[in-house]
């Protein structure tokens, strides 16, 4: 088996341009996703309608494989929205023109919401319900309890789920060249695309994804740490 | 707008259910081997040969952090041409040989991960009790510390099971007729017309495919964890 290392070299410079890009998509979905899912978990915990919307919204995520969530919302959104913009806002704009990063997000961050919101909710269920009572005796309000007292503890036991779902996250992200989004794995296959260099190319991909993972991993580690650190008294 | 048709939703199921069972037999056939190499590798986590361990451990780092997509197209590329130089030609074999080859290798990481688990989640001291008694050691592993690991890997098992299933539709980018593969071949046949009312066919099945697995395992793992709950009971 002969591999062509100059393609090689050529390619994983040209694919680092699409690290930012996967970043991008990874970060941008989480900063949607977090406080979605958590307001998902509290719901879910909580108020009983709402608590069964939700249920099924994250059972029927969970359990469709995201590309067919992919090809599915990205054959409506655009003449959905485009619709919904032309006859409904009535504004001259036209959405066929917007970055198809656009719908990336919107994919990504619906199944993410999803897992998160499990995630959440596993997490949230670990801190007794005395520290919330407790919170209010002493006149805090309740979104004072949750962000002063039950948030930093839930996040403890979240870190390590929350870290998978990231490293998941960042891995489907591969799938966004589906919606032409030029990301690592588009343009390592379009350079494969000239000389059917395809063994090669995927080979590139393969290890740029180690290391992004790898990344992730090291800097939720150091996370960890910083946020376990009320906790370390007490081990002493 | 573009035009919806909720009855075709039905009228394309039966096309697809034929397919059904290439993608059930595809995850069986992944978690028959991947569960075979998840055992092994968990073996080797467990006990104490360094090299062994840390071999283990490189290999499940790793799969852990390739894209399905990728190793799907690695091993479809690479691994006729990587056996070439050892003289084996397996260019001709059909496409759910490479399937499965990809998906053991992905899923026999997340499965040594469960296993290890498991095992460590029963006390040592249920096989020392067992020794102890006069079973031998393979009579203690397979009578009391292997019964009581299963109850506890079947929830973490199931999720493995239901995430291989999901990832199972990207086959079809090889060319892999599964129900995914047959619904993109009817959206084509028609050019490109009722693709969202087939995509929800199959996010139907899907979701209903998960559904019974997760509540085929519930019954078992109630089934099984029978000799459990007369523990609490008294």
């Amino acid at each position: 088996m002969k591999l062509n290392t100059g393609f090689m070299a050529k390619t994983f410079l040209d694919a680092l341009a699409g690290v930012p890009v996967t970043l991008q998509l990874t970060l941008v979905t989480l900063l949607i996703s977090i406080p979605l899912g958590f307001f998902m978990a509290l719901g879910r915990m909580e108020k009983k309608v709402a608590g069964r919307l939700v249920g099924g919204y994250v059972s029927f995520i969970r359990s469709t494989p995201i590309v067919v969530q992919i090809l599915f919302l990205y054959s409506l959104l655009p003449s959905l929205l485009n619709y919904l913009i032309k006859n409904v806002l009535m504004l001259e704009f036209n959405i066929f023109q917007v970055d198809s990063r656009l719908y990336a997000y919107i994919v990504f961050s619906l199944n993410t919401t999803a897992v998160l919101s499990e995630v959440f909710r596993s997490a949230l269920s670990t801190v007794s319900h005395g520290q919330l009572e407790a919170a209010l005796s002493i006149g805090l309000s309740k979104g004072q309890a949750y962000w002063r007292i039950i948030i930093p503890q839930a996040l403890v036991s979240a870190l390590p789920n929350l870290c998978n779902t990231t490293v998941n996250l960042l891995k489907s992200t591969s799938l966004a060249f589906m919606m032409t989004v030029k990301d690592i794995t588009a343009i390592a296959k379009i350079n494969a695309a000239y000389g059917y260099n395809y063994i090669e190319a995927y080979l590139v991909i393969f290890a740029i994804y180690i290391v992004l993972c790898s990344v992730v991993q090291i800097c939720f580690r150091i996370f960890e740490k910083f946020v376990a650190g009320y906790k370390a008294p007490i081990a002493n | 707008m573009r035009p919806f048709h909720p009855s075709y939703i039905i009228e394309v199921l039966p096309q697809l259910i034929p397919y059904l069972w290439v993608t059930i037999a595809m995850v069986i056939g992944t978690v028959f081997f991947g569960g075979l190499l998840g055992i092994l590798l968990a073996m080797a986590k467990v006990r104490r040969g360094r090299i062994a361990r840390a071999l283990a451990d490189v290999y499940i780092y790793i799969t852990r952090c390739v894209p399905s997509i990728v190793m799907l197209f690695v091993v479809y590329y690479g691994l006729p041409e990587f056996l070439l130089g050892f003289g084996i030609d397996i260019n001709h074999f059909g496409k759910g040989f490479f399937v499965i080859v990809t998906f053991t290798i992905l899923f026999s990481s997340t499965m040594a991960e469960v296993f290890r688990a498991a095992y460590e989640a029963v006390d040592k001291g249920q096989r020392e009790a067992a020794i102890s008694v006069g079973l031998t050691e393979f009579q203690a592993f397979y009578r009391i510390v292997l019964p009581q690991c299963i109850v506890v890997a079947i929830p973490n098992f199931t999720n493995a099971v239901v995430n291989l299933m999901k990832e199972g539709a990207l086959a079809y980018t090889i060319g892999l007729i599964d129900i995914m593969g047959k619904g993109q071949l009817i959206i084509g046949q028609n050019q490109g017309s009722y693709a969202l009312e087939i995509y929800l066919a199959l996010m139907i099945l899907y979701w209903i495919l998960t559904i019974v697995f997760e509540k085929g395992f519930g019954y078992l793992e109630k089934h099984l964890a029978r000799g459990k709950k007369l523990l609490k009971a008294v």
